[in-house]
C-alpha cells in the first residue's frame, strides 16, 4: 500500500514520504526515469521553494536528448492549424523538423476535473501516466503541484520560459519561479450576449436580474470558480481572496437567480450552441468562444463587464513519471519562443505568455482578446487559492447552482 | 476427448459459464467490492482514506441529504418505462402479427437508431426541441405556442429523452413474447366465441387510459383532469374499436414475459442514466446519476459518491424484486392467470 504512506500524515511528511518512496522505486521502475526526487519535491511552501531553488545550479544538466515521441494533453481548438489540412499544426511541424520527435497531439482535455480522474490512479502510485506534457487550469496545476504530481523543470532546458514569461505569470504563489508549470494560453470569463436580443451589456448585472428580455434565457458556466467568481464581482468582493463567507454568498445569489426564473440551466462548453441556437441570449461566457461563435451568429459579442471579468491560464506541465521528460522540457522552450508562440496566437483568440509574441503577430494588435488593453487587463482578477477544506466547501456549496447538491 | 466429456458430462456447463462469469468477476464483483469498501471511507484525496465500519453514516448522510434525488430519478424512469411501453406495445404487436414478409425490416428500423451513438442521438434531440427548432418554431409561428413556452431544460425533455432512448430495449422482448404466441390458442378463443370486447373493452380501456394519463399529468405538472380526460376517452375508443377478446384472454396474458423483461432492461438503466438530464435538462432536473457523477469527478467525494451507488442498486434491487412478485414470470408463461 505505497500510496496510503504518500497520502496519509501531514504534508511536509508526506513530501519527504514521497520523496524517498520514489528514489526507492525509482530502482524496480527503470522506464520511469524520475531521477533527482530532491529536485522534484513539490514547492508547496516558501521554504521549500527556496531551498528548491538553491539547488538548482547544481543541478543543472546538460540539455537533453530528444527522444523519438511525445505525448502531449491539450484542450481542443488551441493550437494553430494548417490552412489547406486541418489535421496538422505548422507549429508542431516545426518542432518534429528541428529535434525529429514525433509528437503525439491529443486534444482530450474537456475539464480539468474529468482529465485529472483518468490520470489520478497513476500519479498517485507513482507510474507512468502515459502524457509528457499535459495542459491544465490555474487552480488544478496549484493543486497537482502541491501534491507533489509534477516534475520540476530542468532549468538548462527552459531558458527560453525562463527569460521570455511574462513577468504578470511569475506572481502566482503556488509556484512562483515556475519551476513546475509554463503558462500556454490565458483567457477571460465575461459576459455572451445576443445584442439582438438584449442590446449591448456593459455590466453583470443582467446575469443576476430578472427581465422579461431574457428571463429564462441566461445561462451560468459549471465551472466553479469562473461562476462564483463573477457573482464575487457583481457583489463586490475579492474573488483574488475568496472566504467561504463569500462563497454562500455568491451561491445565495445564484439560487435566488434560479428561483427568479432567470436561469435556463448552468453548464460548460456547450452555452455556445445555446447562444447560436437562440435559447439563451446572455451567458457566463469564455473570451476566446465567442470569436468562434460570432462566426455563425454576428450578434453575439463578449463583455468584459465594467465589474470587472476573471483571468485563468492553462499550463503546460510535465507529469510525475513522465517517460520523456527532456524532450517535455525541449518543447515547452520552444513554444516560449516568441515566434513560435505568435504563429500559434494568430489561429487561437487567447492571450499569448510569451514576451514579445505581439510584435510577431500584428493583425491582433487591436483585439483585445488576444491583446487585452491597460483598462481590461486593470478588471480582470485571477481567482484566489483555495486550501483543500476551502475546495471541498465552495464544491459542495456550488453543487447546489449546478443543481446536484 | 469425446468418451472423456461424455464421463465428466459435468464439467459442460461450468466450462460454457466460466468466460461470462470470470467477466463478472473481473468487472462487475471486483470493483463492487472496492466501491463497498470506498463507501466506508473517511477523509479525503488529499490526507488520504481511511476505512472504519463507524462510517456507515456516509449512508445515512447521503440518503437524508439526496433522497429527494432517488424520488425524482424513480418518478422519471417510472414515467419514461411507462411510456415506452404504451408507444412499444402496439408497435411490437403490429410488427409481430402483421408485419408479414416486412418484418425483418421494420425491427431493423426499431435498432436503426442504436447505429448512431447515444450522446449523438440525445444531441440530435437538443436541436429539435430547441425553444425555435423544428418543433416549436412553427409552433410558435402560427401562434398555437406562447413564445415563452419552452420545453428543453424541463422535466418533459428529460423524459422523452429517455424514452426515445430506451424504445428499442422494451420494444424487442415484448415482440418477442407475441410472436410466440401460439396463433392456434386465438383461433381456439375465436371457435369458442371470443368476438369484440364490448362494453367490457371501452370500460377498462378508459379506466387504464385515464388513470395512466392523470399520472402523467401530475409527473409533468399538466392538468391531470384535462389529462385523465384525455386518455380516458382515448382507451375507452381503442376498448370498444380495437380490442377483441382473444387478445385480452390470449395474446396479452401470453405477452406479459415480454412486457416484464422490456420494463426491467428500460427501468434499471433509466433509473441510473445521466446523460438526459444532463444534456436535456437543467438544474431543477438532475438525477441521482448526475448526482453521483458530481460526487466522484467534480468533488473527489469518493465515500459518498460509493454509498450513493450502492443505495441506488440495493434500491433497484428492492424495485426488482417487488416486481417480480407481482408480474413474476413463473406463473405468466405457463399461461395460468
Amino acid at each position: 500500500m505505497v500510496h496510503q504512506s504518500l497520502t496519509t500524515g501531514p504534508i511536509t511528511r508526506r513530501r519527504v514520504l514521497a520523496g524517498s518512496a520514489l528514489a526507492g522505486m525509482a530502482a524496480f521502475i527503470a522506464a520511469c526515469g524520475t531521477k533527482g526526487s530532491a529536485a522534484s519535491a513539490p514547492a508547496s511552501s516558501a521554504a521549500a521553494t527556496a531551498a528548491a531553488s538553491a539547488e538548482t545550479p547544481t543541478e543543472a544538466a546538460a540539455a537533453a536528448t530528444p527522444s523519438p515521441e511525445l505525448n502531449w494533453a491539450n484542450w481542443s481548438y488551441y493550437i494553430d492549424v494548417d490552412a489547406n489540412d486541418p489535421t496538422k499544426h505548422p507549429t508542431i511541424d516545426g518542432f518534429t523538423a528541428e529535434f525529429g520527435t514525433v509528437v503525439h497531439y491529443s486534444e482530450v482535455i474537456e475539464g480539468n476535473d474529468e482529465f485529472v480522474a483518468t490520470i489520478k490512479d497513476a500519479l498517485n502510485t507513482g507510474k507512468d501516466t502515459g502524457w509528457d506534457v499535459i495542459t491544465l487550469t490555474d487552480w488544478m496545476a496549484a493543486k497537482l503541484i502541491r501534491l507533489g504530481w509534477i516534475e520540476a523543470f530542468n532549468p538548462a532546458n527552459v531558458a527560453n520560459l525562463i527569460t521570455n514569461i511574462k513577468d504578470v505569470y511569475k506572481a502566482v504563489d503556488w509556484d512562483p519561479d515556475v519551476k513546475h508549470h509554463a503558462p500556454w494560453r490565458s483567457g477571460m470569463t465575461g459576459v455572451g450576449f445576443d445584442s439582438a436580443a438584449v442590446g449591448d451589456i456593459t455590466s453583470l448585472a443582467p446575469l443576476f436580474t430578472s427581465d422579461p428580455k431574457w428571463n429564462g434565457k441566461v445561462e451560468y458556466l459549471s465551472e466553479m470558480r469562473d461562476a462564483i467568481g463573477l457573482a464575487m464581482l457583481y457583489l463586490g468582493l475579492d474573488p483574488t481572496k475568496p472566504t467561504n463567507e463569500d462563497c454562500d454568498k455568491a451561491v445565495a445569489l445564484m439560487e435566488q437567480a434560479k428561483a427568479d426564473g432567470i436561469i435556463r440551466d448552468v453548464k460548460g462548453q456547450s452555452y455556445t450552441e445555446d447562444l447560436k441556437s437562440g435559447d439563451a441570449v446572455l451567458s457566463m461566457a469564455w473570451s476566446g468562444d465567442m470569436v468562434q461563435t460570432q462566426i455563425d451568429k454576428a450578434t453575439l459579442g463578449f463583455a468584459l463587464a465594467k465589474e470587472g471579468g476573471m483571468l485563468w491560464t492553462d499550463n503546460m506541465m510535465i507529469p510525475k513519471g513522465a517517460v520523456h521528460k527532456g524532450t517535455a522540457e525541449l518543447l515547452i522552450n520552444y513554444y516560449y519562443d516568441p515566434e513560435v508562440s505568435a504563429a500559434v496566437s494568430t489561429a487561437v483568440d487567447y492571450i499569448s505568455p510569451v514576451k514579445g509574441s505581439d510584435a510577431f503577430n500584428p493583425d491582433d494588435k487591436d483585439n483585445p482578446l488576444v491583446n487585452p488593453p491597460a483598462d481590461w487587463v486593470a478588471r480582470l482578477y485571477i481567482f484566489g487559492a483555495l486550501t483543500e477544506a476551502q475546495e471541498i466547501y465552495f464544491n459542495e456549496q456550488f453543487a447546489k447552482v449546478i443543481g446536484v447538491g | 476427448m469425446g468418451v472423456w466429456l461424455k464421463r465428466h458430462s459435468w464439467v459442460v456447463p461450468y466450462a460454457l459459464l466460466a468466460p461470462g462469469m470470470l467477466w463478472l468477476i473481473l468487472f462487475y464483483v471486483y470493483p463492487g467490492i472496492q466501491m463497498f469498501i470506498a463507501s466506508f471511507w473517511s477523509g479525503t484525496l488529499e490526507t488520504g482514506f481511511t476505512f472504519s465500519l463507524d462510517n456507515y453514516t456516509n449512508y445515512t448522510e447521503a440518503f437524508d441529504q439526496f433522497s429527494p434525488f432517488y424520488a425524482r430519478s424513480i418518478v422519471y424512469a417510472g414515467a419514461a418505462t411507462l411510456l415506452t411501453f404504451l408507444i412499444a406495445y402496439p408497435l411490437a404487436y403490429t410488427i409481430a402479427t402483421k408485419g408479414g414478409s416486412q418484418k425483418n425490416l421494420l425491427l431493423f428500423l426499431v435498432v436503426a437508431p442504436f447505429f448512431t451513438s447515444f450522446l449523438l442521438r440525445t444531441i440530435a434531440w437538443k436541436i429539435i426541441l430547441s425553444d425555435s427548432g423544428l418543433l416549436l418554431g412553427p409552433l410558435k409561428a402560427i401562434g398555437l405556442v406562447p413564445e415563452e413556452f419552452r420545453l428543453l431544460a424541463t422535466p418533459v425533455a428529460v423524459i422523452s429523452g429517455i424514452t426515445y432512448n430506451f424504445l428499442p430495449f422494451m420494444t424487442l422482448p415484448i415482440y418477442v413474447a407475441i410472436e410466440k404466441v401460439d396463433g392456434r390458442l386465438v383461433e381456439a378463443a375465436k371457435d369458442l366465441y371470443a368476438g369484440p370486447w364490448r362494453p367490457g373493452g371501452a370500460v377498462v380501456g378508459g379506466l387504464v387510459g385515464g388513470v395512466l394519463a392523470a399520472v402523467l399529468g401530475v409527473i409533468f405538472n399538466w392538468s391531470w383532469p384535462a389529462m385523465a380526460l384525455v386518455g380516458g376517452t382515448a382507451g375507452a375508443l381503442i376498448g370498444w374499436f380495437l380490442v377483441s377478446e382473444s387478445f385480452i384472454r390470449v395474446t396479452f396474458p401470453l405477452s406479459l414475459p415480454g412486457v416484464f423483461a422490456g420494463s426491467l432492461l428500460t427501468f434499471i438503466p433509466a433509473i441510473g442514466d445521466y446523460i438526459n438530464a444532463e444534456f436535456l435538462g437543467n438544474p431543477s432536473t438532475r438525477m441521482i446519476g448526475n448526482v453521483i457523477q458530481n460526487k466522484f469527478l467534480t468533488q473527489n467525494d469518493y465515500p459518498t459518491a460509493a454509498a450513493l451507488s450502492f443505495m441506488l442498486m440495493a434500491g433497484v434491487l428492492a424495485v426488482v424484486a417487488v416486481y417480480a412478485r407481482a408480474l413474476g414470470t413463473e406463473d405468466v408463461s405457463t399461461g395460468r392467470l
